[in-house]
């Protein structure tokens, strides 16, 4: 694969070179100043289709040690790194026709990586038909995405949508399938817009199989209220064979420089599996409250802090993760012993409880970004600090997003990992990663 | 004598008071002359680096009453679908990848540049400053205005008014130290039909941006009717579809 990787840092480069020297040598140098507009820069079409291309090299330093490595490879020798690139293709789609929109979003993904050779993936991220009868009333069906609750890393109170990616959290999510409504009014006084919106999501074989293996129709909705210069959200979630929900959100800005949120969300019956240091797996219920509180600041030197305290009801404790872990072990040193995988297939059973993102009890996020620093103009460095409050492990990422030319940005961020052995960070797959892409709107 | 003190301090307190409310009606006058109440515009943005590099984007707006404004990027297509709301001094901005509308400040710039959220999603100047003095020149006023609340991207502002036109030719923007952050230039005064009169282009520059101009140039400036459920967060992935 390492051709490859040779290929695309000088495929990068180049473009990174042609990019640098087409900024100062295209029309785009001001010689007469145009400012008039152009007819068909605000022409209304019935339609609109947009596009974007993103590949990505992905360069990943695995830690052999690791448990969550030796869960997944057992002793398979491999090499120190693995490679994979991305071609990834999004196209969004709209028409709107008096009071009906369609929208859709499309994404294909193709993929090369040592282990599976060529992959693809299609989805419908979204698609639904939108029928608005007036600016009050807006009911939608189809595939939609309901991004609840105010957190920017994490969401407790995200009851109809798919987990975000903590390393990545303004990244598109897939939707699930529903039925929506909104009702908007605005209104003089304290309360100045409430908006109600309900939500019905059936689960099927067909439709939303990844909720629940169970049929049934989930309903829930949320209510918004904008009031004293506050947002503020009441969500819940009812279910019969899953647990119920409730949740309530809000965000303020105290100065124009200084913004607070909070998000907070009770699951009744909320149902576990354990597996302890000896492989049992037991499940217990529970009621669950989680707690996020964030802050984002911006500093007078354009400098823009988001940090957020999550407290995840539904999380794993140290000494439960730690069992996970210990079980892990106990499973290879069998395996080395007996060449019995049994008790590592076990731990596979639990994983998907196990080994998803922010799977135990506390959470710290800091994610501290510098617009235009150095006088570069759409140049912005960050840093993002994850901190597990639980077992003391952290991810530390760099990252630097640049946008030399209109629709255009390259991107390169090194998530770092940190952690004791029988920690979440300490004990996952890549000790660090690097990803390089470049994304091209059209 | 004391009399005659009394009299002449009473005069100059009621012309002060006279000058403090001529200068917030003519900053009314300023506002309603720059735009209706309520009305729709296609604005483009443009930033210019030093090198002469330029960037633009193409957005459309829609106003309502003192301090309601949403905006929805048409260009470039990294931009597209990009909506912002305004009511007073609550900002939001919603990118269609984030799916929901996150708070913003009027310090930010949701384009870069020169020009901050509050320059993008201006609403009346009368709802944001208090007139403190007025002064006349050869050209027209002088008023020298200061921000009603403190949730503002500028303390002060001195705004330079031609007197016949009753618009602004130049405003120049404090920080609450005092410091010159910006000044904007209003040009070319258009007729945009409907008796909407005003300055097609709004040129700045700034001591904190060394070699860097921003433009914003008017379009299709028109009175419109529009329901106030338009200006909420639910509405904000919606406004595109406003245009006609």
């Amino acid at each position: 694969m390492k051709p490859v990787f040779v290929i695309l840092i000088i495929w990068f480069m180049t473009v990174f070179l042609y990019v640098s020297a087409f900024s100062k040598t295209s029309d785009d140098i001001l010689t007469d100043l145009d400012l008039g507009f152009k007819l068909e820069e605000i022409k209304k079409k019935p339609y609109s289709i947009n596009a974007e291309i993103e590949i990505t090299e992905t360069i990943r330093v695995l830690d052999q040690d690791a448990l969550l490595f030796k869960q997944k490879y057992l002793d398979k020798k491999k090499e120190d790194m693995a490679w994979q690139t991305d071609f990834d293709l999004t196209l969004e789609g709209e028409f709107q026709k008096d009071t009906i929109r369609l929208y859709g979003r499309f994404n294909s993904l193709l993929y090369y990586n040592e282990e599976e050779n060529f992959e693809s993936q299609r989805k419908a991220e979204e698609a639904y038909i939108s029928f608005q009868p007036s600016f009050i009333w807006a009911f939608d069906a189809g595939k939609k995405v309901h991004r609840w609750g105010k957190g920017y890393a994490f969401s407790p109170s995200a009851f109809f949508s798919r987990p975000r990616d903590i390393d990545d959290p303004d990244t598109t999510l897939e939707g699930y399938y529903s039925l929506s409504a909104d009702y908007i009014k605005s209104m003089e006084g304290l309360v100045k817009t409430i908006a109600i919106t309900p939500v019905l999501m059936p689960v099927t074989r067909e439709l939303n199989h990844e909720i629940n293996l169970k049929d049934e129709l989930l309903w829930g909705g949320k209510v918004y209220l904008f009031v004293f210069d506050t947002d503020m959200d009441f969500m819940f979630l009812i279910s019969d064979n899953m647990d119920k929900r409730f949740g309530i959100d809000f965000s303020k800005n105290l100065s124009p420089a200084f913004e607070i949120h909070g998000d907070a969300a009770l699951v009744k019956d909320y149902q576990q599996y354990i597996i302890d240091e000896y492989g049992n797996i037991s499940e217990q219920e529970y009621t669950a409250f989680s707690l996020l509180l964030g802050l984002r600041y911006l500093s007078s030197r354009d400098t823009t802090y988001i940090f957020e305290y999550y407290r995840n009801g539904q999380g794993y404790s140290a000494r439960e993760y730690k069992n996970y872990l210990t079980f892990i072990k106990t499973g290879f040193d069998q395996y080395l012993n007996t060449s019995s995988q049994a008790s590592i297939s076990k731990s596979r059973t639990v994983s998907a409880y196990y080994n998803q993102q922010a799977a135990m009890r506390g959470y710290l996020y800091l994610k501290v970004s510098q617009k235009d620093p150095f006088d570069i103009l759409y140049f912005v460095p960050a840093i993002t600090f994850v901190y597990n409050i639980s077992d003391q492990s952290a991810s530390i990422t760099p990252q630097f997003t640049y946008s030399p030319l209109t629709n255009l940005t390259l991107d390169l961020k090194t998530p770092f990992l940190i952690g004791e052995s029988k920690t979440e960070y300490g004990e996952k797959m890549n000790k660090t990663k690097f990803v390089i892409s470049i994304k091209y709107f059209f | 004598m004391k009399k005659i003190f009394i009299i002449v301090l009473l005069g100059l307190l009621s012309s002060i008071t006279a000058f403090a409310l001529d200068g917030n009606e003519i900053l009314k006058q300023v506002d309603r002359n720059l735009n209706p109440e309520s009305f729709e515009m296609y604005r483009k943005l443009i930033n210019i680096e030093p090198d002469g590099t330029k960037k633009e984007f193409v957005m459309f707006s829609v106003k309502k009453g003192k301090e309601k404004i949403a905006s929805v990027f048409l260009s470039p297509a990294s931009e597209k679908g990009r909506s912002t709301l305004r009511i007073g001094e609550n900002m939001w901005l919603y990118i269609p990848n984030v799916g929901k509308p996150i708070r913003i400040t009027s310090l930010q710039s949701v384009t870069g540049g020169v020009f901050n959220n509050s320059d993008i999603m201006r609403v009346d100047y009368n709802s944001e400053y208090n007139c403190e003095k007025i002064e006349t020149t050869d050209k027209g006023y002088t008023l020298y205005l200061r921000a009603r609340l403190k949730n503002v991207a500028y303390e002060t502002l001195t705004m330079f008014i031609d007197s016949e036109k009753l618009l602004p030719y130049k405003i120049e923007a404090y920080a609450a130290s005092g410091m010159l952050i910006k000044i904007l230039y209003f040009k070319n005064i258009k007729d945009f039909g409907n008796g909407i009169i005003r300055p097609e282009i709004i040129e700045t520059d700034s001591p904190l941006y060394k070699g860097y101009k921003s433009y914003i140039v008017f379009a299709n400036v028109k009175k419109r009717d529009l329901a106030s459920e338009i200006f909420s967060l639910n509405y904000m992935h919606k406004i595109d579809g406003l245009r006609q």
